[in-house]
């Protein structure tokens, strides 16, 4: 029954029957609409699903139907003259920077899995990594969408110009909120010359303390550094350092970092660009707890090193966001932390854990968040779109 | 007119010293930089405290009055125009800097702290406050909040949303809460992402947490004249093109350049085009980029190229900019300035179209941009005293606007859509983009007594039924065509 009406929708060869959900594809932001019209009118919960690698985070979400969105994965406009792109919400996100790397662009972002994760997927986690510190994360980058909201309204927000101030940012909102919202269909990103040259170092320290230190003086300092990262590197702890310039200026900047480093007494090495990597690494163990945590540059150091105390693996980016692996039995440690970075004015927010892991995923609500609650009750109030996903069970 | 009732409870609220009710004092408040739109408000009070905000805002909620939060007043298109019976909350004595944090390139401060002031605060340390407005001396962070205010240097650096990372916020409910944090990617929705540039009609901030930038080692700014626009057009997709991002990149015309040479005298050459090109960084990368910003303007046809190198040379080429607007004064009794966007590319053939609407309608308009975004400010000229002039200018201003949109790109870059680009907003979006922010709209203040009948063509009822559901024009024109 319910198969067979949403086939009249999207076609009766893109519904599928799994043991416990529909899963449904449409072709476009129309077909979506209708979907999403159709299980709000009979309150059917429906989850997003994009290149399903980021599936486990959250809370779990016993869905009626799956929307699929791969159907959806076409680079639709890449104006490069004009620096800006639109994209649709299920293109893969390698997909896209090949396209985009014809003219020399790229969306400035380093997503985790980008050969397997949609643009969308990445979008409603807000995942980001090393770039971020030098061009800013997918609040930055993104400039407009189109979202389709639990009754089917089909919105648009922003625009396709980088400079724009009219009317609410909405798609702040739909940036890392699991899709609770709405569905994004479309993306329009503004867009960057991809660098020219890069060199990385990693520096080596038995402790935490210089490399920290370090850290806080190259924020401070004229090197133009596109990535830093913190990292335990078994037991002692490397710094990675990625810069990015004209081959004229690396010169100049490489010779500026090795004096820096000399005089913190420490020695550098060139480090390939695998280091980069090194984020991944940290989900490959499903039976342990991948944490993204918050800080302040200068608790970098300090909260690397307890992560570390706890027996945990970890990255941090200079910008202040932690992933950390932690092995199961844990739990503990985990809350102990929580409450370290939230003295801190930080956060720290479970990504993944075993299945017998009894974690609350996210952070207490702030005071915030009977505003946020607000918001869902207008955009979604009949609760179909991806139900208790999200922090305090939005 | 308030009753005595309300008007006992605001003034136990913040003091005999803290409100305003005589006329005469009154008219001050008036009006923004918009000031063709004037509503005297019923009252005017100055809180010194978040305390104060919101025990006022708690009163305007109790009672339904309308009211308005006011910085410097320095807006451009009425969005601190009062309501008719309506209050308005003047920051001028919440201007203390509350933190500093130099190692995590944060700075917390009152909403009425002047936006210069935070760059001289942090200066001393190497840093500075990116976002720059033209009235970056007098206007206040509050009202930068308000409006996602911009600036020259936003090409490079981005918009005050870029740079606000946290938000303590009264709601228009009388509720205190913060938004974001000093960390970034706070759990649960981006409150201060959708807070920042809604004009006042979600709450008034009463503290803001915003990241500082390091000083660039080296700044240079070149001035190169050209024969056409076009030319300087070119040079302008030429440097994007070469991938070299500089800090700024600005373009006057004719007009313009003589307004700002008779009012403040920069010495500019008599171009039919003057472009500002500013390249900031390291030292050997400035050098480097510089000489490929020359070639380029040397290969578009600049027939003059100033390099400004000390900080009084730099100063004197961008004091004719930012006093652009001003000098329009110069060579008519009247103006208005606008603030449309369109796609870089879109440059040379909206210039072309701005020349002939302004002939059709017989008026001159001058035209200064911040051309490396795509942003345009044509200011209109005319003379309102001959009857008919103003109404003629102001359809212009709006034409133009329309230009922006069908060209895809927007209605406003920095200056807001306040009081007068509202029914505007109807030409950019369509009925279901406008209603599912008012939905926004309607989870922060049901009452809409912040800063109400403003941004929107006109108001949504809370909790209204959003009547059967409507095609949107993609639907309509199915996506397959939409681009």
């Amino acid at each position: 029954m319910l198969s067979a009406h949403l086939g009249t929708i999207v076609g009766s060869e893109h519904v599928s029957i799994a043991k416990e959900a529909i899963a449904v594809a449409p072709a476009d932001a129309a077909q979506a609409a209708a979907v999403l019209r159709f299980a709000n009118d009979n309150g059917l919960p429906v989850s997003p699903v994009g290149g399903a690698t980021k599936k486990g985070w959250g809370n779990p979400v016993s869905s009626k139907i799956t929307l699929h969105t791969h159907r959806m994965n076409a680079l639709l406009e890449h104006t490069w003259q004009d620096m800006t792109c639109t994209v649709q919400a299920g293109c893969p996100w390698s997909s896209m920077q090949a396209a985009l790397a014809r003219h020399g662009q790229f969306v400035a972002l380093d997503p985790l899995w980008p050969d397997h994760a949609t643009v969308g997927g990445v979008m409603a986690t807000n995942d980001s990594g090393t770039l971020r510190l030098k061009y800013g994360g997918l609040r930055d980058l993104i400039i407009g969408m189109t979202v389709v909201l639990a009754d089917g309204t089909i919105a648009r927000t922003g625009g396709k110009v980088v400079k724009n101030v009219a009317g609410y940012d909405l798609h702040k909102l739909m940036i890392g909120a699991f899709g609770t919202l709405g569905l994004t269909t479309e993306i329009t990103f503004r867009l960057h010359s991809l660098p020219v040259s890069s060199q990385s170092f990693t520096l080596l320290s038995q402790t935490v303390e210089p490399l920290g230190d370090l850290l806080l003086q190259l924020i401070d300092s004229h090197l133009s550094a596109q990535s830093i990262q913190l990292r335990i590197v078994g037991d002692s702890f490397g710094l990675d350092i990625q810069l990015g310039a004209l081959p004229e200026v690396l010169k100049e900047q490489s010779s500026l970092l090795l004096e820096m480093a000399k005089k913190a007494k420490l020695s550098v090495e060139e480090a390939s660009n695998e280091v980069w990597n090194s984020r991944h690494l940290l989900f490959a163990d499903a039976n342990g707890f991948t944490i993204k945590a918050t800080m302040l540059p200068s608790d970098i150091a300090r909260f690397t090193s307890m992560a570390h105390g706890f027996g945990g693996t970890a990255v941090t980016q200079a910008t202040g966001i932690m992933t950390a692996f932690l092995p199961e039995g844990r739990e503990e440690a985990i809350l102990q932390l929580r409450r370290e970075f939230t003295g801190s004015g930080g956060s720290l927010v479970i990504l993944q854990q075993p299945a017998n892991g009894s974690v609350d995923l996210l952070d207490p609500p702030s005071n915030s968040f009977p505003l946020m609650q607000k918001i869902k009750q207008q955009f979604d109030p009949n609760r179909i779109l991806n139900p208790g996903v999200f922090l305090g069970g939005i | 007119m308030l009753s005595s009732v309300i008007l006992a409870e605001l003034t136990s609220a913040v003091g005999a010293d803290g409100i305003i009710v005589g006329q005469n004092q009154l008219h001050t408040y008036e009006c923004d930089g918009l000031a063709a739109l004037r509503t005297i408000p019923a009252a005017v009070v100055l809180p010194r405290s978040t305390a104060e905000v919101q025990t006022v805002v708690k009163i305007c909620a109790r009672h339904r009055i309308p009211f308005v939060a006011r910085g410097a007043g320095t807006g451009l298109s009425g969005g601190a125009l009062p309501a008719a019976g309506g209050i308005v909350i003047s920051f001028s004595r919440m201007t203390r800097i509350l933190d500093v944090d130099i190692p995590n390139q944060r700075i917390t401060v009152e909403p009425g702290v002047i936006n210069n002031h935070v760059t001289q605060r942090v200066s001393p340390h190497g840093y500075f406050y990116a976002p720059d407005p033209s009235s970056q001396t007098v206007c206040t962070i509050g009202g930068n909040v308000a409006e996602n205010s911009g600036g020259a240097h936003c090409l490079k650096y981005g918009f005050t949303t870029t740079h606000v990372l946290g938000l303590e916020v009264v709601l228009p409910t009388g509720e205190l809460v913060s938004f974001g944090a000093s960390t970034l990617d706070a759990p649960g929705y981006d409150l201060a992402g959708v807070f920042v540039g809604s004009e006042g009609t979600l709450g008034v901030a009463t503290s803001v947490t915003l990241r500082i930038a390091k000083k660039p080692e080296t700044v240079q700014v070149l001035l190169a004249a050209f024969d056409s626009i076009a030319a300087a057009g070119q040079t302008v997709s030429d440097i994007i093109a070469a991938a070299i991002l500089p800090a700024a990149m600005e373009i006057m015309d004719r007009l313009s350049i003589r307004a700002a040479e008779a009012s403040v005298h920069p010495n500019y050459p008599d171009a039919e085009a003057l472009l500002l090109v500013e390249v900031d960084g390291s030292a050997i990368e400035v050098e480097t980029q510089m000489q490929q910003v020359r070639s380029l303007c040397k290969t578009n046809g600049a027939w003059e190229d100033r390099l400004a190198q000390s900080e009084r040379e730099r100063m004197l080429v961008w004091k004719g900019r930012k006093a652009a607007f001003a000098a329009a004064g110069r060579i008519a009794p009247n103006y208005i300035v606008q603030d449309g966007v369109i796609p870089r590319t879109k440059l040379p053939v909206i210039l072309e179209e701005i020349g002939r609407m302004a002939e059709e309608a017989g008026l001159l308009v001058s035209n200064v941009f911040h051309a490396g975004d795509g942003n345009l400010h044509p200011i209109v000229l005319y003379n309102a005293s001959i009857p008919g002039q103003e109404e003629i200018a102001v359809d212009l201003s709006m034409r133009i606007l329309h230009r922006c949109v069908d060209h895809g790109g927007s209605i406003t870059g920095e200056h807001g859509v306040g009081k007068e680009k509202q029914q505007a907003m109807g030409y950019m979006y369509s009925e279901p983009d406008l209603d599912t922010m008012q939905r926004v709209r309607c989870a922060f203040d049901p009452q809409q007594i912040a800063n109400p009948d403003k941004l929107f063509p006109r108001p949504r009822l809370c909790g209204e039924k959003t009547g059967p559901y409507q095609l949107h024009p993609l639907e309509r024109e199915g996506t397959a065509e939409y681009f």
